[in-house]
């Protein structure tokens, strides 16, 4: 029994594009890793020069700004992602990974001396918002208001509403940060130029509306799906604890295949035509990246997880210029994660779970779970 | 034990004796700029990317068909580019010199 379902594998083994439909629109969704990898290089034919546009389903109903750097195209992609970049670097700064290690610490104590954890709501999700006022270098307080926007800011609950109430908030954190500038993410985009003029209010919250959005559910997802893969698999956590040489390459074995992502658009702006699937001018495609680390040409056995695979090609953080500013950030939680787990935990046990399957007319895939109640046991 | 010579784009060259790892992680280990392994060496992010000399690139082999997939579609590739932490530092290889490319 393989460890992962892959729902695009009948799809993938009869043509590496897939034409699926959402809400409407059909595009074709690129199923293999070389010709997804090609295509997120190849910007002028797909590009990400399309407001509210990029993500799959579209944006257009829950957001009104442009996500920055996301969805935009070179040259000017490399001079907005310059504006944010030392911020998703802070990962890497020792100071900065002390504090994450004692964010694990802390959460993992508290589960340990519980009877039962729901581990989204009371581990995942204060892990992923705790994280990333360090990153964001803001105030560690805000984090209680993130929490409650819960698992995906536009999809759980009324993304309607939400949208527009995360948009106010990044709103009012600029305009704060205007009267009491620091060294944060909102002062510092305050003070930021683009071409020699100051940012917009509407490309700042661009920038806050993807930090906010984009690395949420991602994270929050793939670190329920790795303390359920070790209820499973307890021996996997005595592996890790015998051989942490082995913590990097099962973090980046469980973002191959946990990572909940199933894909993201691109926009041709010229008529195009993938494998037979003709695209119209203004016509999207779907770069789909859950199906691309299931390759079988690329993967050997894809659907069972090697903690120790190596090489590991996947592309989990996307590929080419648009590749996820947010990857040390989450490198930098799931390894700490793991080696948190294997030295203070023995065994989790799943009493409740309640998945999240995306539900499309052509697949359904579980990207995470909406609730998982677990226990604990220390070592 | 074996010495390797890394170049960085600004033309420094940090000379590494007792090279006993994968270049990856003997250029991490000693802060060498440019290689950042971001991945930690599975071949996923193209983060330390090297170019091979001519007169090495016999002993050092052409990228495996994983590591070639991945440096394919790194704007920096050239035909002597390798993944550094594909490389084991041996004996056979002492006194090798790689250039590291430029970060995208």
């Amino acid at each position: 029994m393989p460890d992962i379902d892959d729902p695009f594998s009948e799809a993938r083994a009869r043509c590496p594009v897939h034409a699926a439909e959402f809400q409407g629109e059909t595009l074709p969704m690129i199923l293999s890793l070389k010709k997804v990898r090609a295509a997120a290089k190849d910007w002028r034919t797909f590009s990400s020069d399309a407001p509210r546009r990029v993500p799959i389903p579209s944006e257009e109903d829950v957001r009104t700004v442009r996500q920055y750097p996301l969805e935009v195209d070179p040259p000017v992609h490399a001079e907005y992602r310059k504006l944010v970049e030392p911020f998703f670097l802070r990962p890497k700064q020792p100071e900065v990974a002390a504090k994450t290690e004692a964010l694990v610490h802390r959460l993992l104590a508290d589960a340990l001396s519980a009877e039962s954890v729901e581990v989204v709501h009371d581990f995942a999700i204060p892990l992923q918002s705790h994280a990333l006022t360090y990153l964001l270098n803001v105030d560690e307080k805000e984090a209680q208001t993130w929490i409650g926007w819960g698992i995906h800011v536009f999809k759980d609950g009324d993304g309607m509403s939400k949208g527009p109430f995360m948009q106010d908030y990044c709103r009012r954190m600029f305009e704060t940060a205007e009267e009491n500038p620091g060294e944060d993410f909102f002062s510092t985009l305050n003070r930021s130029t683009f071409h020699d003029r100051p940012l917009t209010m509407e490309e700042k919250l661009g920038f806050a509306n993807i930090a906010f959005a984009g690395g949420r559910d991602t994270i929050i997802h793939t670190v329920t799906r790795i303390i359920a893969y070790f209820a499973s698999h307890t021996e996997a956590l005595a592996l890790l604890r015998e051989h942490p040489e082995h913590i990097n390459t099962a973090a980046e074995e469980f973002f191959r295949v946990f990572m909940p992502l199933t894909h993201i658009g691109r926009v041709c702006p010229q008529a195009a035509e993938l494998h037979g699937h003709p695209v119209p001018a203004g016509g999207r495609i779907s770069l789909a990246w859950s199906a691309a680390n299931l390759d079988p040409e690329v993967f050997d056995d894809p659907r069972t997880i090697r903690l120790n695979r190596r090489p590991n090609p996947h592309i989990a953080f996307g590929s080419g210029i648009h590749s996820c500013l947010g990857a040390h950030h989450a490198r930098a939680i799931m390894r700490t994660l793991l080696r948190r787990l294997a030295e203070s935990v023995a065994a989790i046990t799943v009493s409740a779970a309640k998945e999240l399957v995306e539900r499309e007319k052509d697949y359904s895939r579980m990207v995470g779970y909406e609730e998982l109640h677990a226990r604990f046991q220390p070592r | 034990m074996p010495t390797v010579t890394f170049i960085t784009p600004d033309q420094n060259r940090i000379t590494i004796e007792n090279a006993d790892a994968n270049l990856m992680e003997i250029a991490q280990t000693h802060a060498v700029p440019g290689i950042d392994g971001d991945c930690g060496g599975v071949c996923s992010c193209s983060t330390c990317h090297v170019y091979i000399p001519d007169e090495w690139r016999a002993r050092v082999g052409p990228p495996g068909e994983d590591e070639r997939t991945t440096l394919d579609f790194n704007d920096a590739v050239r035909e002597n580019s390798r993944l550094s932490c594909q490389i084991e530092m041996t004996e056979a290889l002492d006194g090798l010199v790689v250039e590291v490319a430029p970060s995208a």
